[in-house]
C-alpha cells in the first residue's frame, strides 16, 4: 500500500517543482486530446444530427455500424493508422506516423463513432413538439437545426464527455501511432505503461494521478457550466 | 406599465390591415396526407375565411390535429394543394412562416426560461431586444400570469396549466394572422382552461386574429364559432351540424338497419354503404318532447337524459345534448320554443327523428 501514498506525495512533488518530463507528457496528452476532440465534435455532432434527425433508406445498417465502432478497439485503431501513416502507406507521404498529429488522426476515429452515436440517441429523443413548435414561431430551416441542438445541448456534452473520457484514458493509439517518444510523443498513458514496465510504480502512479485530476477538472468545469445555463 | 394594447401599438407599428377581408384566408383542394401509410386527412375543398372562429369537433383519430398541422404549414400535404390568401403555400414559405402559429395540445417549451420561451419569436422576427421586456410581460398578462412571479422562472418549474398557458402567451406576443389551437383545454385544469379560453378570444377580437380551434369542448366551440365543422376519418362534414354515429350496424327488418345501445335502446337508420361506416343525424332533424312522442311512419325515436342547455347567438337558438346510453346528442332549439318547454338538465326527454334523415360517411 505504500507506493500508493508514495506516489501521490511524489505527484505532488513533480507538479510543484515543474518536472520537465512529467509536464511534457501532460502537455502532449492535453494536445492530441483537444486536437481530437475538436476534429471529432466538429465532424461528429453534424452527422449525429444528420442520423438522428433524418430518416433515410439504410439508416438501421448505418445506426447499427456506428453503434459497433463505438467499441471499437483501441490497438486495432492504432494499426489501422499506422498502417495508413507508415512510409508505405497510402498516406505515408505525409510523415505523420510518430507524430502527435498522427495520434491525433486516430484518437479523432476512436471519439467519432461515441460523438456520433449520442448525439443522434439525444436528438432522436427530442420530441416532435419540438419541431412543430419552432415552425409555429417562425423559425426557418437552419434556425430549426440550430434550436434542436441547443435543445440537446446536454446530451450532446455527455456525448462528448463520454468521448473525451476515451481519448484521454486510451493507450493503444498513442502508442503504436506516436511510437511513445521521450520529450516528443510521450502521453501521460504511455508514461505510465513505461514506467511500469519498468517497475517504477511510484512514478506511474504519480502519473495516474495527474489524469484523473485533468479529467475531473475537466468535469468540473463542465458540470459548473450546465449548472449556469 | 403601458396598457397591453399600446405595446403592442408600438411593436408592430405597421399593424395589418385585413385588405383580403372577403377573400377566404385558406383555401384547400384535394388534400389527402398520409401518415404511415394511412390517411389521415382527405379533404376535397375547405375554405376558411379571415377573422373568423372555426371549431373542429370529433372524436379522436378524427384527422383534427393533422388538419392543424397542414394548416399550420408544419406538414405538408400528401396531395393537393393549400392557398394561404390567396397563393399556395408550403412549410417554410416566407409568406406564412410569421403569420400562422399552432399550439399543440401538449405544449413544448423550449429548455430556458419563460422570458425565453416568449421572446424567441420575437428574436426570430429581429425585433429590438429593448421591446421584448415590455411585449413579454403583456402577453404574459394576457394569459393571466405575472411577469414577476413567472417571467424568471425555468421551464421546468411550471405546472401543467401554467406551461400551456406560457406556451400560448408565446404565440399571442407575435400577434399571429392565424392561430391554430389544439385541444387547448383538455389536459389542463379549469383556471387554467377559463383563462386559455377568454385570452383566446381577446387575442381575436383585439386584432382580427382567425382562430380555428380543435375542442372536445363542444358547449365552448358552440359559443364562440362562427363555424363549427365535424370531422370523421379524416374528412370534413360540410353543412354538418349532426351528431355522429359509429357503427357496426347491422340489418333490421324492412329494409332499417340498427345498432343496439348500452342501455338494450336502438338507433335506426336506412340502409349503409358499409357496415363499419358512420351516420350522421343533423342536428336540424331531430325534434325534442318531454312526452312519449307520437311516432309518424318512418320515424324512430329515442329516450335520455337532458345534460347540457347552451346559448348559441350567431343562430339564436339554444344547443342541448342529451345523453343517451354511452351517447351524446345534440339538437338546436330556437329560444322562444326553449323557453316555452320550460327545460332543465337532468330531466328526462325523448328525441325523435325521420329515419331517411340519416346521411353517411
Amino acid at each position: 500500500m505504500d507506493y500508493i501514498l508514495n506516489g501521490l506525495f511524489q505527484a505532488i512533488q513533480l507538479l510543484i517543482h515543474g518536472d520537465a518530463e512529467t509536464y511534457s507528457a501532460v502537455a502532449a496528452t492535453l494536445k492530441v486530446s483537444t486536437g481530437s476532440m475538436i476534429a471529432s465534435i466538429l465532424i461528429g455532432i453534424p452527422a449525429g444530427f444528420l442520423l438522428g434527425h433524418h430518416d433515410f433508406p439504410g439508416k438501421k445498417p448505418v445506426r447499427t455500424l456506428v453503434d459497433t465502432l463505438m467499441s471499437l478497439p483501441t490497438v486495432l485503431i492504432g494499426l489501422l493508422v499506422y498502417a495508413l501513416l507508415t512510409h508505405h502507406g497510402p498516406l505515408g507521404h505525409f510523415g505523420l506516423l510518430f507524430t502527435l498529429e498522427g495520434v491525433a488522426i486516430g484518437q479523432t476515429l476512436l471519439a467519432l463513432p461515441v460523438v456520433i452515436a449520442l448525439t443522434a440517441t439525444s436528438i432522436e429523443s427530442m420530441d416532435e413538439k419540438l419541431r412543430i413548435t419552432l415552425i409555429s414561431l417562425g423559425a426557418d430551416r437552419k434556425q430549426v437545426v440550430l434550436s434542436t441542438l441547443w435543445e440537446a445541448r446536454y446530451g450532446i456534452l455527455a456525448a462528448s464527455m463520454n468521448a473525451y473520457g476515451r481519448v484521454m484514458t486510451e493507450v493503444g493509439i498513442a502508442m503504436m501511432v506516436g511510437g511513445n517518444i521521450k520529450w516528443h510523443t510521450r502521453t501521460i498513458t504511455t508514461a505510465i505503461a513505461l514506467e511500469t514496465s519498468k517497475g517504477q510504480f511510484v512514478s506511474g502512479i504519480a502519473l495516474g494521478l495527474i489524469l484523473m485530476a485533468i479529467a475531473a477538472m475537466v468535469n468540473i468545469s463542465l458540470s459548473f457550466l450546465r449548472n449556469r445555463s | 406599465m403601458t396598457s397591453e394594447g399600446d405595446t403592442f401599438k408600438t411593436l408592430w407599428p405597421k399593424r395589418r390591415q385585413l385588405s383580403h377581408q372577403d377573400a377566404d384566408i385558406y383555401q384547400l383542394f384535394n388534400i389527402k396526407k398520409y401518415h404511415r401509410r394511412q390517411l389521415a386527412v382527405d379533404i376535397e375543398s375547405l375554405t376558411i375565411s379571415p377573422a373568423s372562429i372555426t371549431g373542429l369537433i370529433g372524436p379522436n383519430g378524427s384527422g383534427k390535429s393533422s388538419l392543424l398541422r397542414l394548416l399550420a404549414f408544419v406538414d405538408s400535404p400528401s396531395e393537393g394543394k393549400i392557398l394561404f390568401k390567396g397563393r399556395k403555400a408550403v412549410p417554410y414559405d416566407d409568406s406564412v412562416r410569421f403569420q400562422v402559429s399552432l399550439l399543440p395540445q401538449e405544449p413544448y417549451l423550449l429548455k430556458r426560461s419563460v422570458f425565453d420561451n416568449i421572446a424567441y419569436g420575437l428574436v426570430l422576427r429581429g425585433v429590438n431586444r429593448s421591446r421584448h421586456a415590455e411585449a413579454v410581460v403583456d402577453a404574459l398578462s394576457l394569459v393571466g400570469l405575472s411577469a414577476e412571479e413567472f417571467a424568471g422562472r425555468s421551464w421546468y418549474q411550471l405546472s401543467g396549466g401554467e406551461a400551456q398557458r406560457v406556451a400560448l402567451a408565446a404565440r399571442l406576443v407575435l400577434q399571429p394572422s392565424v392561430l391554430l389551437l389544439d385541444e387547448p383545454t383538455a389536459s389542463v385544469d379549469a383556471a387554467s382552461a377559463q383563462q386559455i379560453k377568454a385570452s383566446a378570444l381577446k387575442a381575436c377580437m383585439k386584432w382580427g386574429t382567425t382562430l380555428i380551434v380543435a375542442s372536445h369542448d363542444w358547449q365552448w366551440v358552440h359559443e364562440i364559432c362562427n363555424r363549427v365543422i365535424p370531422m370523421f376519418n379524416g374528412k370534413v362534414m360540410e353543412n354538418g351540424r349532426g351528431n355522429i354515429l359509429l357503427g357496426p350496424w347491422r340489418p333490421e327488418a324492412e329494409g332499417y338497419w340498427e345498432k343496439v345501445l348500452a342501455d338494450g335502446q336502438v338507433i335506426r337508420v336506412s340502409e349503409p354503404f358499409s357496415r363499419a361506416t358512420a351516420a350522421v343525424i343533423p342536428h336540424d332533424s331531430i325534434s325534442l318532447s318531454l312526452d312519449k312522442p307520437r311516432l309518424s311512419p318512418h320515424e324512430h325515436f329515442l329516450q335520455g337524459v337532458l345534460t347540457l342547455l347552451a346559448f348559441d347567438p350567431s343562430t339564436d337558438s339554444i344547443q342541448a345534448t342529451i345523453r343517451i346510453a354511452d351517447l351524446s346528442f345534440t339538437l338546436r332549439i330556437p329560444t322562444k320554443h326553449a323557453q316555452k318547454m320550460l327545460l332543465f338538465p337532468g330531466q328526462k326527454v325523448y328525441i325523435t327523428y325521420p329515419v331517411s334523415a340519416v346521411l353517411w360517411y
